[in-house]
C-alpha cells in the first residue's frame, strides 16, 4: 500500500489504526477486497455506470464492516441486491445471455459474495470468480498492459488463498505473497509446456463474432470503424515473392468488397463466404504482364475473405478450405479462416476486371439510401452539372475528385473526431479530415451521386519495408479502404483518393501514427530523443509481445515442431508430444517417489554407515547402540588405534543431542570416519 | 475411545480403516516420508480442476491466447501447490514427548514436537484420527526448528492405555490438496480412576502407630495457630470465626494450623466407601488421595490385596494413583 493509498485511507477512516496494527482477521479482508476491486477496475469503461457504483458501494461497506469487525448483512439483504442487480442487467441488456450481460452479473456476483466471506468455501468462491473475470478481461484485450495487470490480479488472489491456509499467527503479506509467487513461478514451465504443445483446436461451438474484440478487416464497414484498426500493430500476413517483389505502391490486397450502403454501414452483395455446392462465380478477368508467384502465411483473420494481392489468379487448394474466387474478385473461404493458413498463389498486377456475371449488379453500384447526406449529393450533381464536365467519362471524372481533394484543404489524419448522422455531409463540405475511410465512402457517395457506378474495396495496402528475411509483412495498420468505379467500355477501375491526400500513405507501411496522449505529449515536448527511445523500445516489446503470444497458433506449433525434427507434424504429433512429455514427467516424479520411500533420517542412516565400518572392522554394532556405547566398546575392542573413531562417535553424540541435531549431520563426519576405519581395516585382519 | 471399540461388521469402511491403522508401526518418532504421507485433492481442489476445464473451453472457443495463459499458469501452480503441500509434511519428524498420566473422564494432553530440519513449514494441523477436523490444532515449524502442538482426548477408563492413533495434516498453501499421515505413538498412558465429583470429606485420621511419640488428639490436632485457607482443607479444619473476621476485612478463610501436631495416619481405606462398585469406589478413593495429597496430610492406602504404607509428597499421590488406575 503506498503513501498516498494511505493516506487517504486515514481519511476516509478517521479511525484507522494503520495497516500493521489491524487485527489479521480485518487485514486479510481489507487485502481481498482490494484485489477484488484491482481485478474488476478494467471493466469500468465497458461496464454500465450502475454496475460500477455498486460494486464500489458494496466493496466500501464490506471494508467498514471488516474494520469495525461488525456482522455481516443477512441472507436477505443479498438475495434483494442479488435480484436488484439481475433487474439492473435486464433493464440495461433485455438479456442476461452474452458477453456484456454476463461480465456485468459475474462481477455484481464477485462484489455480493464478499459479504458472504463466512467460511473457506466462501473464499474459494470468491478465488475461482476472480479467474473468471480475469479471463472476461480478455475478451476486451489482450494487450500487454492487461496481461500485466492481470498477472498482478493472479498473484493477488493467490497470496489471498496462501493467506488463508497460513492459520498460525499473524503471517505478514510480503511472506503470502512471496510464497504466492513462489508456486505461480515454479508453475511457469508447466504453463510454458502447456502453452507450446496443447493443441490449438478451432472453436468448439458457434463463431463467437461478439465475444472477442478483433481489430482489423470485417464485412462490414462504418465511419470510424477503421481507426482502431490503425494502431494495431499485429501481423494480418507474411508473403513471399517467388520472383522479384511488385512496388510497394502496387501491393494492394483485396479483402471484402462493400456495394451496398445504407446510410450509416457498408455491407457487401451476397453471402459472405463461399456457399459449397454453388457453383463459382469466376470474375471476368484480363491480366497482362508476368505473372507473380507468391506465398502466403495468413493469420485467422476471423473472416471468410481472404484477402489477397490484386488480382490472383490462382490459389493452390489449401487443406480443410475451399477458397474460390467471386466475380468482384474477392477470394472466398467456404468458412471464417480460424487458424493460420499458408498456401501459395499466382496474380497478376496489371489486370481489368470485367463486368460482374449477375445482371443488376451495376446498378446496386448506383443505389444511394434517401436522407442521408443531401448537401454532398446535392454538391455532386452540381459538380457534374459543371459544363466543363457535363460529357467527362468517369475517368476525368475520379481526376476531377483527386484535383480538388488536393486542393481545397483536406487534411489526413487518423483522429479526425467523430462523425454525425450525415457524416459524408459533415466530412466532404465541413471538416474536411478523415483518413482512408472517409475518403474512400465520400468518394464512392459523390460519385454514385454523380451518376457513376462505384463502390468501397477493403483490404491492405503496403507491407513493411525492407521485408525481413524474405517476407513481406503485412500488419493490421495497413488495413485500407478505397474505391472502384466502373468505367464501361474497360471495367472496373481503381480508384485511391486517400493517395490524393496522402501520397506517402500509399506504398508505405509507417502510417500516420495515432495522436499521443497527454502524458507521450508531454514527454515528447520534454525530451523528444527519449521518447523515441521509450517508444521504440516500448513497440519492439508489444511487436514480440503480438507475435510470440497473441499470434501463437497452430501454424507456429508445427513450425516449433519442424524445428524439432519432425518432417510434416500434424495435430496429432503435437497431442502425442504433449502427452508424453507429462507422462516422461509424471513417471520420473514416480520413480523419484519411490526411490524417496525408503528415506530415513539423515541422522540413524549417517550413523547406520558407521556402524557398518564398525563391522567390517570387528566390532558388534547392534542397531539399539548409541553413539557412546559405540565409542566405548571400540576403545576397548581396538585401544588407542580405534581412538580417533572413539573421538568421532563421541562428537557425534555431542551434535546429536545439542542444538544441531535439527540441522542435518555434517557428511564430513561421515566420510572422516568410513576412512579412518578403511586405515584400521589391514591391521585387524 | 481406543479401547479398542468394536465396530460393526456391516461397516466396512471403518474395518478397511482399522485394519490399515493397525499394520502401521508403533514408534514415538516418526519421520515423514514418501511412504507414510498421503494425498488426494480436496473438495476445492476438485472445483479448481472444474474451474480450470471452464476456463480452457472458454480459450479454446474464443481463442484467446491469454486465456490459454492464464489457465496453464493456474494448471502450473496447482500442480506445484501439490508438491509443495506433500513436501509441506514430507521431513518432518513428528516426536511425541512423556505423556503425563490422566485421569479417567478428564482430558489427558499430549505433545508432539514437529521439527524439521530443512524449510519452514506452514499450517501443518494435528489431531487425533478419530476426531473431527474442527479440532485440529494448528502450528507452524520454523525452518531448521522445532515446534509443539497439543492434542488432548479424554479417556474412558482408567488403566495403561495405548496413545490413540493420530493424523497430522496440511492444506498449505493453496488448499487444492490435502496431505495428511496417520501415526500410531508406540507410547503407553497411565490412566487414573475417574475423580468422583463432590466426594465425601476425607475418613479420620489416626494417631500414627508406633510413630513419633508425641501423641495427641485425635481429630485434627490441638489448635497452636492460624494460617491461610489451603485447597483442600478439610470443613473441621477450618477456623470459622476468626475466617469471620478475616473475611469481613475481605482476606481469605482461616485454616487451623496442626503442622506441629503429632503425626497423624490417615487411610484411605477400600472398606470405607461403603456399599459401592468397585469402579466407584476407586474413584472415591482417588478423589480423596488428592484432597489427602492437598491437606499435605499423611496418608495410606488399602485396596484389597494391596497396601501402600502412609507417606505424602508427589511420589506418594503418584504411587497411589498409579496403584488406583492399575488395581483389578
Amino acid at each position: 500500500m503506498n503513501a498516498s493509498a494511505a493516506a487517504a485511507v486515514r481519511r476516509a477512516v478517521p479511525n484507522w489504526p494503520g495497516w500493521h496494527r489491524l487485527p489479521r482477521e480485518a487485514r486479510d479482508t481489507l487485502f481481498l477486497l482490494a484485489v477484488i476491486a484491482w481485478t474488476v477496475l478494467p471493466h469500468a469503461s465497458h461496464l454500465p455506470a450502475w454496475a460500477i457504483a455498486m460494486t464500489a458501494i458494496v466493496l466500501v461497506w464490506r471494508g467498514r464492516l471488516a474494520l469495525a469487525n461488525a456482522a455481516l448483512p443477512g441472507r436477505w439483504v443479498l438475495v434483494c441486491v442479488l435480484v436488484v442487480a439481475i433487474g439492473m442487467t435486464w433493464w440495461t441488456y433485455r438479456t442476461l445471455l452474452g458477453k456484456e450481460p454476463g461480465v456485468t452479473l459475474a462481477v455484481a456476483l464477485m462484489a455480493l459474495k464478499t459479504l458472504e466471506l463466512r467460511a473457506r468455501r466462501d473464499a474459494f468462491v470468491v478465488f475461482f470468480l476472480g479467474f473468471f473475470i480475469i479471463l472476461t478481461h480478455f475478451l476486451y484485450s489482450q494487450s500487454l498492459p492487461v496481461a500485466v495487470a492481470m498477472l498482478v490480479s493472479v498473484w493477488g488472489l493467490l497470496t489471498a488463498v496462501v493467506l488463508a491456509h497460513m492459520p498460525v499467527g499473524q503471517p505478514s503479506l510480503k511472506q503470502a505473497g512471496g510464497l504466492a509467487a513462489r508456486t505461480a513461478l515454479l508453475g511457469a514451465p508447466v504453463m510454458a509446456l502447456l502453452f507450446l504443445l496443447f493443441p490449438r483446436i478451432g472453436p468448439l461451438w458457434g463463431v463467437p463474432q461478439d465475444g472477442i474484440s478483433k481489430t482489423g478487416l470485417s464485412n462490414t464497414m462504418k465511419m470510424g470503424s477503421m481507426a482502431e484498426v490503425a494502431s494495431d500493430d499485429s501481423i494480418a500476413m507474411r508473403i513471399r515473392f517467388d520472383g522479384p517483389a511488385p512496388a510497394p505502391a502496387e501491393m494492394y490486397f483485396r479483402g471484402p468488397v462493400l456495394t451496398r450502403f445504407d446510410g450509416i454501414e457498408w455491407t457487401p452483395l451476397g453471402l459472405p463466404f463461399a456457399l459449397s455446392g454453388l457453383p463459382a462465380r469466376p470474375p471476368a478477368l484480363e491480366t497482362r504482364g508476368r505473372p507473380i508467384g507468391y506465398e502466403v502465411t495468413l493469420e485467422p483473420l476471423r473472416l471468410s475473405s481472404v484477402p489477397l494481392l490484386e488480382a490472383t489468379t490462382e490459389v493452390a487448394s489449401i487443406d480443410g478450405y475451399r477458397v474460390v474466387p467471386r466475380d468482384d474478385l474477392q477470394w472466398l473461404a467456404d468458412k471464417p479462416v480460424l487458424e493460420r493458413l499458408r498456401f501459395k498463389a499466382t496474380a497478376s498486377t496489371r489486370f481489368v476486371l470485367g463486368a460482374p456475371r449477375r445482371v443488376g449488379e451495376i446498378q446496386d453500384s448506383l443505389a444511394l439510401p434517401d436522407g442521408f447526406n443531401p448537401r454532398t449529393v446535392a454538391w455532386a450533381r452540381a459538380f457534374r452539372a459543371d459544363p466543363s464536365r457535363r460529357a467527362a467519362t468517369p475517368t476525368q471524372l475520379a481526376q476531377a475528385l483527386f484535383q480538388h481533394i488536393r486542393t481545397q484543404g483536406y487534411s489526413y489524419t487518423l483522429a479526425p473526431g467523430d462523425y454525425g448522422r450525415n457524416g459524408i455531409d459533415e466530412f466532404w463540405l465541413d471538416r474536411k479530415e478523415g483518413f482512408c475511410e472517409h475518403f474512400a465512402t465520400a468518394f464512392v457517395v459523390v460519385m454514385r451521386a454523380a451518376g457513376v457506378p462505384a463502390r468501397i474495396v477493403t483490404g491492405y495496402q503496403g507491407t513493411d519495408l525492407p521485408p525481413a528475411e524474405g517476407y513481406y509483412v503485412v500488419r493490421q495498420s495497413s488495413a485500407h479502404a478505397w474505391a472502384e468505379f466502373w468505367q464501361s467500355g474497360t471495367g472496373w477501375v481503381r480508384a485511391d483518393p486517400t493517395g490524393a491526400v496522402a501520397p506517402d500513405r500509399i506504398g508505405r507501411s509507417t502510417r500516420l501514427a495515432p495522436q499521443p496522449g497527454f502524458v507521450a505529449g508531454t514527454l515528447d515536448a520534454m525530451n523528444p530523443e527519449l521518447f523515441a527511445q521509450l517508444r521504440s523500445a516500448w513497440e519492439v516489446i508489444n511487436n514480440r509481445w503480438n507475435q510470440w503470444v497473441l499470434n501463437y497458433s497452430r501454424g507456429q506449433q508445427l513450425d516449433v515442431l519442424k524445428q524439432m525434427g519432425f518432417v510434416a507434424p500434424t495435430w496429432e504429433d503435437l497431442a502425442s508430444l504433449l502427452v508424453g512429455t507429462l507422462v516422461g514427467l509424471a513417471l520420473a516424479g514416480a520413480i523419484w517417489a519411490w526411490l524417496d520411500r525408503h528415506r530415513v533420517d539423515p541422522w540413524v542412516r549417517q550413523l547406520e554407515r558407521m556402524k557398518r565400518a564398525l563391522r567390517a572392522l570387528g566390532v558388534a554394532a547392534a542397531p539399539h547402540d548409541a553413539p557412546r556405547a559405540l565409542a566405548a566398546r571400540i576403545r576397548e575392542n581396538l585401544g588407542a588405534a580405534g581412538e580417533p573413531l572413539a573421538a568421532l562417535l563421541d562428537a557425534l553424540e555431542a551434535r546429536r543431542y545439542s542444538r544441531a541435531a535439527v540441522r542435518r549431520p555434517d557428511p564430513r563426519m561421515t566420510r572422516d570416519f568410513t576412512q579412518q576405519a578403511r586405515r584400521l581395516r589391514p591391521r585387524t585382519t | 475411545m481406543n479401547a479398542a471399540s468394536p465396530v460393526a461388521p456391516w461397516n466396512v469402511r471403518a474395518r478397511v480403516r482399522g485394519w490399515l491403522t493397525s499394520r502401521l508401526p508403533r514408534t514415538d518418532t516418526q519421520l515423514l516420508t514418501q511412504g507414510n504421507v498421503y494425498i488426494l485433492p480436496t473438495r476445492a481442489g476438485w472445483m479448481f480442476a472444474l474451474t480450470l476445464i471452464v476456463l480452457l473451453v472458454a480459450s479454446v472457443n474464443y481463442q484467446l491466447n491469454l486465456g490459454y495463459v492464464l489457465t496453464f499458469l493456474l494448471a502450473g501452480s496447482g500442480i506445484v501447490s501439490m508438491h509443495i503441500t506433500h513436501g509441506t509434511l514430507r521431513g518432518l519428524t513428528l516426536h511425541l514427548r512423556p505423556v503425563a498420566p490422566a485421569f479417567a473422564a478428564s482430558p489427558a494432553v499430549l505433545d508432539v514436537v514437529m521439527s524439521s530440519p530443512s524449510s519452514a513449514r506452514f499450517g501443518v494441523g494435528l489431531r487425533l484420527l478419530d476426531a473431527p477436523a474442527s479440532t485440529l490444532a494448528w502450528t507452524n515449524v520454523p525452518a531448521g526448528g522445532q515446534s509443539t502442538a497439543h492434542v488432548s482426548f479424554v479417556p474412558a477408563t482408567r488403566g495403561r492405555h495405548d496413545v490413540p492413533t493420530l493424523s497430522a495434516e496440511t492444506r498449505f498453501p493453496l488448499g487444492l490438496f490435502r496431505a495428511w499421515t496417520v501415526w500410531r505413538p508406540l507410547a503407553q498412558v497411565l490412566v487414573y480412576p475417574r475423580i468422583e465429583a463432590d466426594a465425601p470429606a476425607l475418613p479420620a485420621a489416626r494417631p500414627a502407630a508406633g510413630g513419633p511419640t508425641q501423641a495427641r488428639r485425635s481429630e485434627g490436632g490441638e489448635v497452636e495457630g492460624v494460617r491461610a485457607y489451603r485447597r483442600g482443607d478439610p470443613l473441621k479444619l477450618i477456623a470459622w470465626k476468626k475466617a469471620a473476621q478475616a473475611l469481613e476485612t475481605g482476606a481469605d478463610l482461616v485454616s487451623r494450623d496442626t503442622s506441629t501436631s503429632a503425626r497423624q495416619e490417615l487411610w484411605l481405606d477400600w472398606t470405607a466407601c461403603g456399599s459401592m462398585s468397585a469402579e466407584d469406589r476407586l474413584s472415591r478413593l482417588t478423589a480423596w488421595t488428592l484432597a489427602a495429597d492437598r491437606a499435605d496430610a499423611d496418608y495410606g492406602l488399602l485396596l484389597p490385596g494391596l497396601e501402600i504404607e502412609p507417606g505424602d509428597g508427589d511420589s506418594q499421590r503418584a504411587r497411589c494413583l498409579e496403584a488406583l488406575g492399575l488395581w483389578h
